[in-house]
């Protein structure tokens, strides 16, 4: 075997286990699991264009994610619009707001910046909590609106079992990575970077900043509202409480810090290792201790910003290079 | 040709008047020296060139076009191009990577901006930082990455702002030499320096600033020997060595 043989065996054989994981995992509630982990993985993916290749800290992003889940559940429901559709307008819609959050906001520097964009969200998020139509549209308030599971089949985008939607978001989820790493090396990548480090450098540097910034969050938003109509898809039933909460900013911040921001490996490493305990710990401590994974994820975002700044992703892909290498060793030794 | 004219430049900070009925021109292919004690207002001129903030009353003249109110990234691509006084490396990204960030001022295309940015490194004899994180590198690397990032966008007016500040004499001359070469290759050099032997080794004309206002222009020796230079700069030891 040569040198890039060996290399590409572990992508490889991650993909296929990925991809064949369905088979093994009959359980519905794990299958449930692993699904909201690759939703949280595509939904900080996102989000790490903005705030990990701009090195800002947006906190606002479940706004995105509502107005994605609202859009497409909206026109499915009253107009019969399929969701495919549905969720390309949520996105158009998303972006809209996304650059008009960013061109005020984007001056402000670190805590402002997220304090203004937790105040669009938690706005919006009470806005849709306190009306019941908007204009034509039926939001149904605090209640929320559910969807009737009818008519399921890939042009709905609803289905019966869960295997569909963990094949769905899984493609997301490759789509977007794949994204990041076209973006990451192109001229827009430089100049998020660049902008974010030493933003009067930059300048210097023919970078417009606020634009480079402007077009990451565009992009971001608009990915973020898919993940809308895909938990409106695999819920069936949205409420502005769980669709736009805080709790989701704050999740995508914490996995993003944790696994590593402003890398490519980073959130899906963060997901990887946050999303079980979320879950379990709702699972196991539910009803005697709410919110237990909140304070897990506080502990080891403390530690992880004290001993390895940069996100686990660093230690990680060090490791994994020794490895590969040890491999490579032997490989050529033969 | 004049590439850079300054007309009657001033800059207020609140009531400091930082810089006053300042009148300069740089020809094609010189290069101009800018000298005078801490604080004389040296590298506001600079800002107000480079597009940081707009000067508070005058205009600004580069290749004949009204730049006053310009702002940095599109004075870039027209081709003027500054390194900071206080270095600003992306201090987490690869000496490569730094460089690239300049050359993509001129291209869209990856494999072309770093190549380029290779390029750069190797003119400025630091080709061995390619892979090296901007952050860990010493003084004399930083500042010589700074001019490569600068010189990557390609530019007609290089504005350097003490690039030798901090260097050992032996990497003063390598700076000297290296910045004479890119005077060789057509760019126009306009230098803010405190290292008198620098200065006048390289500046074809040299204008001193103090308290905000021009105290005398000329060659460097005729400046060496102006009476109110020596007196608000140079010192007396300078005038009678």
């Amino acid at each position: 075997m040569g040198r890039n043989t060996i290399r590409i065996v572990p992508p490889v054989l991650a993909g296929v286990i990925v991809l064949a994981l369905p088979l093994a995992v009959r359980n519905p509630t794990y299958l449930h699991i692993l699904v909201l982990l690759y939703l949280y993985a595509y939904l900080t993916t996102s989000w790490n264009l903005v705030g990990g290749f701009a090195g800002v800290l947006p906190l606002g992003h479940a706004a995105f994610v509502g107005i994605g889940a609202y859009t497409s559940t909206v026109l499915s429901l009253q107009y019969g619009i399929s969701p495919w559709i549905g969720m390309i307008i949520g996105g158009i819609l998303a972006t809209i707001a996304g650059v008009i959050i960013g061109l005020p906001t984007f001056k402000m520097r670190g805590a402002y910046f997220a304090l203004a964009t937790i105040a669009f969200a938690e706005g919006l998020r009470v806005v849709v909590e306190n009306i019941d139509n908007l204009g034509p549209f039926r939001l149904n308030g605090p209640r929320g609106l559910q969807i009737p599971p009818l008519k399921t089949g890939l042009l709905n985008f609803m289905f019966a079992t869960k295997e569909p939607y963990y094949y769905i978001i899984l493609f997301m989820l490759a789509g977007v990575l794949l994204l990041t790493y076209v973006i990451s090396r192109s001229k827009l990548g430089h100049y998020l970077v660049a902008g974010g480090e030493e933003p009067e450098a930059a300048m210097a540097l023919g970078v417009n900043v606020a634009r480079a910034k402007l077009t990451a969050m565009a992009i971001s938003s608009f990915l973020t509202a898919f993940a809308g109509t895909f938990w409106a898809q695999f819920t069936l039933y949205i409420h502005p409480k769980s669709v736009m909460s805080l709790d989701i900013s704050f999740e995508i911040a914490f996995i993003a810090l944790i696994g590593g921001r402003g890398s490519i490996a980073g959130p899906v490493l963060g997901a990887l290792l946050l999303r079980p305990v979320s879950d379990f710990s709702r699972i196991y401590f539910g009803d005697k201790l709410p919110g237990l994974h909140l304070i897990i994820f506080g502990v080891v975002l403390i530690l992880v910003m004290l001993y390895q700044p940069r996100g686990l992703q660093e230690p990680l892909t060090r490791a994994y290079r020794s490895i590969t290498k040890k491999f490579l060793g032997h490989a050529e030794a033969a | 040709m004049r590439i850079l004219e300054l007309k009657d430049v001033n800059k207020s900070f609140g009531g400091l008047q930082a810089v006053e009925n300042f009148n300069l021109s740089i020809e094609e292919g010189e290069i101009l020296g800018l000298i005078g004690p801490n604080g004389a207002g040296k590298s506001t001129v600079f800002n107000c060139i480079a597009g940081v903030y707009p000067p508070t009353a005058g205009e600004i003249y580069f290749k004949g076009e009204n730049i006053t109110r310009e702002k940095p990234w599109n004075l870039c691509r027209k081709g003027l191009a500054r390194t900071f006084q206080i270095v600003k490396p992306f201090s987490s990204r690869t000496g490569l990577y730094n460089v690239t960030v300049g050359a993509f001022a001129t291209t869209d295309k990856r494999a072309e901006a770093e190549r380029r940015a290779l390029e750069m490194l190797h003119h400025l004899h630091i080709d061995d930082i390619k892979d090296m994180r901007a952050g860990n590198l010493t003084i004399a690397h930083r500042k010589r990455l700074e001019i490569a990032r600068a010189l990557a966008t390609q530019p007609k007016l290089l504005l350097l702002d003490e690039v030798m500040a901090g260097l050992r004499p032996t990497e003063v001359d390598e700076m000297v030499k290296i910045i004479k070469g890119l005077r060789d290759n057509g760019v126009t050099i306009f230098v803010i320096e405190h290292i008198m032997r620098a200065i006048m080794a390289l500046s074809d004309r040299v204008a001193v600033l103090h308290f905000g206002r021009k105290i005398a222009e000329g060659t460097p020796k005729e400046v060496a020997s102006d009476e109110r230079v020596i007196k608000a700069y140079l010192g007396d030891e300078y005038g009678t060595a």
